[in-house]
């Protein structure tokens, strides 16, 4: 059943892209986890990402911050965090302390878990989380923080058969999740993340995890290993055809057998108009937030001619099923970005969903695009988000269709002095 | 070690890729870890650039420094394979810095001609935005400029204008309508549009205008001591500092030209200068000296920015617009003593020197200011202050990148300004009104003020803004900072026009603290306001 079909071909490339580090994941953790505070050893290029390529604005004091190194920091062995520590605590009494790692004092070979260890207080744990852009991208350290909450998960006995959702995602849409599961017959013993630190679920050898956002693999492959919990091995929820396959699967793991197919095709007709926009339009989705696959997934199967699917990361495993679904499909893991445009050029997509670095310039060039971090702020999961999803795709379509016709030569002109 | 939440300046990276991107046929190279080219979205959003920007980055991943293998060769090759530039700046980032590698080395190793590469290694621990755009910009400059004949007739090259500049094209917009009027050509603007090109024709100008302190002025130095080119350094920015810069083109470009046999340029008649070359080219000195405005003689103001706009903005207020100065600061370090020297005998105390909002923020909400002109971060703590707020210079804000015609400098650029500073303050007879008969009806707008939200679309589309953050921020003071208030009390604080209840409220519970007070009776209320003659 895991086994990817002989021919999923993943094309690897160099990785020269426009994306985001592991950082970024603060953006919304901060605001997931209601109790904590993400404090980032790092440096002014850390601040600058957080305040700028994020817009992420301080009214107050938010509850993330950066211990800022600078040039007399360099020489230090290890570095002071203490009277960070306390300034923390005294203005926000965080629950948890999350310690996250960037660049530089990894190259300085800082010892994260020590430090992180060393800070701990009985009442207000630190834990470390990598996530420097040396090893991860975008929504991958959403995957070290749910690691580091592993050990306040309590241990949940054998007995009662129960599913965890795993990822995070808004108060409504987990409210959704577990409606429809209990509806189902499934037990939820809850979200790793929950919006409270003290109250993370119970995971033992009974509890099915099921995956809801695709950046999770290494959390959940922990789960496995260490409580004995089985990882739910499906499409993930998005779209008609993912909700389908995601809630049978889910099903078929609590012994419950369910014919979700009529639920599915009402779904599609719901979105029939905007299908057949869809249907034989060619996407492009270049690598970004690592939600590319379920995606391309989706599209392919409201009739999209998805030209290429690229993702800065694929586990073979944990991807298995969407991979499958992929079939035939141009799929590329860390894609060079000239190459892209050289395709991009070439093939003339009718649709690209891109990075914010890359969106405008790709308008500019004459393409329609989305934003790849709108399905990440969007209620899109499960059968509640199957009109939003659709929607994010044929809105740029639409609005594209009702503006008048753009003479480029005209309306660009002096625009971008350093291009002409 | 500090903890930050909010940095005013960018880091040398962001100064770096500021002049690359302003400039035609040049590519920075990031030799930085994934993610450090988050610099693309300030460009590709901010200024809604609809081509790529020139900047690539060549990946430095945990692996590669594991197995020794560098990526810069064989990026800078497909950079040049695809893009073609003249020039490639290759930069590395803070982390990368660490590792003191041989960029140069590296980038040998690529084949391409070294002439069309630069290696520009700066400190990124001790080197920041603006430190880091003015030196390479004059790196650039004496690299390419070379000596050649002077223009037979005036001109003038535009220097320190640069990509995410403060209303950068208005301004350039703003001196070209003036040169124009006085009939001087334009030789070169760098390095905002220029290229290699362009800068070897630097010299054939007869003067240099390098109106930023903080980016341009360096190389306009240079020049001037390479090739004796005059140069102007002040920002025309107010009426009398634009008369005195159009004064000071001509009379340094009639030097040159007395020396080249050119008849002189005279200043035409002012008119010619206004937009429909009829007209008064500023409103503003007839605006300061209207009725309307005599209530800004007692309006006390706040600047906080950086180096050109601090100093020019609190000239203009207190020159030009009569307004009362309480106190100025500055986030550029690099030159409070240029700042502190220009603001002599304008400030009350102290030049405030500091890059953490926060402090600002404090004296913003100790003073309370019936004006505050800062960054987009004063912005942010006035609003929750309910402070009136302009933004006057970086780090600015998508709200900043408007389309239309808002220039700072020239004549043009006097009645903007003025007419920010009229619309962010409370007006004039209206306040008279509802000071004298209390809420004159306009209650509702407390409401209206309190309930505005806070959107936010400056780059990013994160912004699901922690609005609810702040709430309970307001909820944690009143259990521990404010004093309680009778119900009597607070109907008698309502009397108090809403625009100031805040400051009265805040200025009453210092009193009460200071009479030993546990809560704010009507008693208390009446005596405060007696003894602070509210």
């Amino acid at each position: 059943m895991m086994q990817v079909s002989g021919d999923v071909q993943i094309i690897k490339e160099d990785n020269v892209t426009h994306s985001f580090c592991g950082l970024a994941c603060v953006g919304w953790m901060y605001q997931k986890i209601k109790d904590s505070f993400f404090l980032i050893l790092g440096t002014h290029t850390c601040a600058h990402f957080l305040q700028n390529a994020l817009g992420m604005m301080i009214f107050a004091k938010p509850r993330f911050g950066i211990a800022l190194m600078e040039e007399g920091d360099l020489s230090k062995n290890e570095p002071t965090l203490e009277e960070i520590i306390r300034e923390i605590k005294a203005d926000h009494n965080p629950s948890v302390i999350f310690l996250l790692s960037s660049c530089t004092p990894e190259v300085m070979k800082v010892d994260f878990k020590g430090l992180a260890h060393h800070l701990s207080t009985p009442d207000v744990p630190v834990l470390f989380v990598p996530a420097s852009g040396l090893v991860y991208n975008f929504t991958q350290a959403e995957d070290s923080v749910l690691h580091a909450l592993v050990p306040f998960c309590p241990v949940a006995p054998a007995g009662q058969k129960s599913v965890v959702f795993l990822g995070s995602v808004n108060d409504a849409t987990a409210d959704d999740l577990r409606a429809e599961a209990e509806e189902l017959g499934i037990h939820v013993a809850g979200f790793l993340p929950e919006s409270r630190f003290d109250n993370m679920p119970a995971i033992g050898p009974d509890t099915v995890l099921a995956p809801i956002q695709p950046y999770l693999s290494r959390v959940a492959v922990k789960l496995e290993r260490e409580r004995g919990a089985r990882v739910l091995h499906s499409l993930f929820p998005f779209g008609p055809d993912g909700s389908r396959v995601f809630w049978e699967d889910l099903a078929r793991e609590f012994g419950i057998t369910i014919d979700l197919r009529d639920r599915e095709k009402a779904a599609w007709e719901k979105i029939r108009t905007q299908t057949d926009l869809l249907k034989d339009k060619k996407v492009f989705l270049t690598a970004d937030t690592m939600m590319e696959l379920p995606l391309a997934r989706f599209l392919k199967s409201a009739g999209a001619d998805v030209v290429e699917c690229s993702s800065a990361y694929i586990n073979k495993k944990f991807h298995a099923r969407e991979l499958e679904a992929l079939a035939g499909i141009r799929v590329v893991e860390q894609p060079n970005f000239h190459r892209q445009l050289e395709d991009v050029k070439r093939i003339q997509p009718d649709l690209i969903v891109t990075s914010l670095m890359t969106a405008n310039p790709f308008a500019g060039h004459g393409f329609v695009v989305k934003w790849s971090m709108e399905f990440m702020l969007m209620p899109i999961h499960s059968w509640s988000g199957v009109i939003p999803l659709a929607n994010l795709f044929v809105s740029p379509l639409h609005r594209r269709s009702r503006l008048p016709a753009f003479d480029k030569e005209v309306w660009l002109e002096g625009v971008m002095p350093s291009a002409e | 070690m500090r903890l930050a939440f909010w940095l005013y300046e960018g880091t040398a990276l962001h100064g770096i890729s500021r002049v690359t991107n302003s400039m035609k046929r040049v590519h920075t190279v990031y030799h930085a870890p994934q993610g450090d080219d988050y610099i693309t979205a300030t460009y590709s959003m901010l200024e809604r650039t609809p081509d790529f920007p020139g900047l690539s980055i060549s990946v430095v991943r945990g692996r590669d420094l594991a197995q020794g293998v560098s990526r810069l060769p064989g990026t800078l090759q497909q950079v040049d394979h695809h893009y073609h530039p003249d020039l490639t700046v290759i930069a590395p980032s803070c982390s990368t810095a660490l590792l003191q590698e041989d960029l140069q080395q590296l980038t040998v190793h690529s084949g391409l001609p070294l002439e069309k590469t630069l290696v520009y290694a700066l400190n990124p621990f001790r080197v920041s935005e603006n430190e880091a755009a003015d030196g390479l910009f004059t790196e650039l400059v004496k690299r390419y400029a070379a000596p050649l004949e002077k223009t037979a007739l005036p001109s003038v090259n535009l220097l320190g204008f640069t990509s995410l500049g403060f209303h950068l094209r208005a301004n350039l917009t703003s001196l070209r309508r003036m040169l124009q009027t006085l009939g001087i050509a334009v030789n070169v603007v760098a390095p905002w549009g220029a290229g290699i090109e362009d800068l070897k024709k630097l010299p054939a100008a007869w003067l240099n205008i390098a109106p930023y302190r903080e980016i341009g002025l360096t190389a306009a130095e240079y020049l001037a001591e390479t090739f004796a080119m005059p140069a102007i350094y002040e920002a025309p920015i107010g009426v009398e500092p634009t008369l005195a810069w159009l004064r000071s083109v001509i009379e340094k470009l009639n030097k040159t030209g007395a020396e080249r046999g050119v008849p002189p340029i005279t200043l035409p008649k002012l008119s010619a200068f206004s937009l429909d070359g009829l007209s008064a080219p500023s409103g503003v000195p007839w605006f300061a000296r209207t009725a309307d405005m005599e209530s800004f003689s007692n309006k006390r103001a706040f600047v906080f920015g950086d180096a050109t706009h601090t100093v020019a903005i609190v000239k203009f207020l207190r020159d030009e617009l009569g307004m009362k100065i309480i106190g100025a600061g500055t986030y550029m370090e690099r030159h409070a003593d240029w700042v502190r020297k220009e603001l002599e005998g304008y400030l009350p105390g102290a030049l405030i020197v500091t890059d953490r909002f926060q402090d600002v923020a404090k004296i913003i909400d100790d003073e309370m200011p019936d004006l505050v002109c800062g960054t987009q971060m004063e912005r942010h703590s006035c609003r929750k202050l309910d402070v009136p707020c302009m933004v006057i210079c970086p780090p600015t804000h998508i709200e900043n990148h408007l389309l239309g015609y808002y220039p700072f400098f020239g004549f043009d650029g006097c009645d903007v300004i003025a007419d920010r500073v009229y619309l962010s303050c409370k007006l004039g007879l209206e306040k008279h009104l509802i000071d004298f008969f209390g809420d004159a009806g306009l209650e509702y707008e407390e409401n209206g003020v309190a309930a505005s939200p806070e959107v936010d679309l400056s780059t990013g589309n994160m912004h699901i803004e922690p609005e609810v953050e702040v709430e309970q921020e307001a909820a944690a003071v009143t259990e521990d900072g404010e004093m309680k208030w009778s119900d009597d009390a607070e109907t008698m604080l309502k009397k108090v026009p809403f625009f100031v209840r805040k400051k009265v409220r805040k200025n009453t519970d210092t009193f009460a603290r200071s009479i030993g007070a546990s809560i704010v009776t009507v008693d208390v209320f009446r005596k405060a306001k007696e003894s602070l003659g509210g």
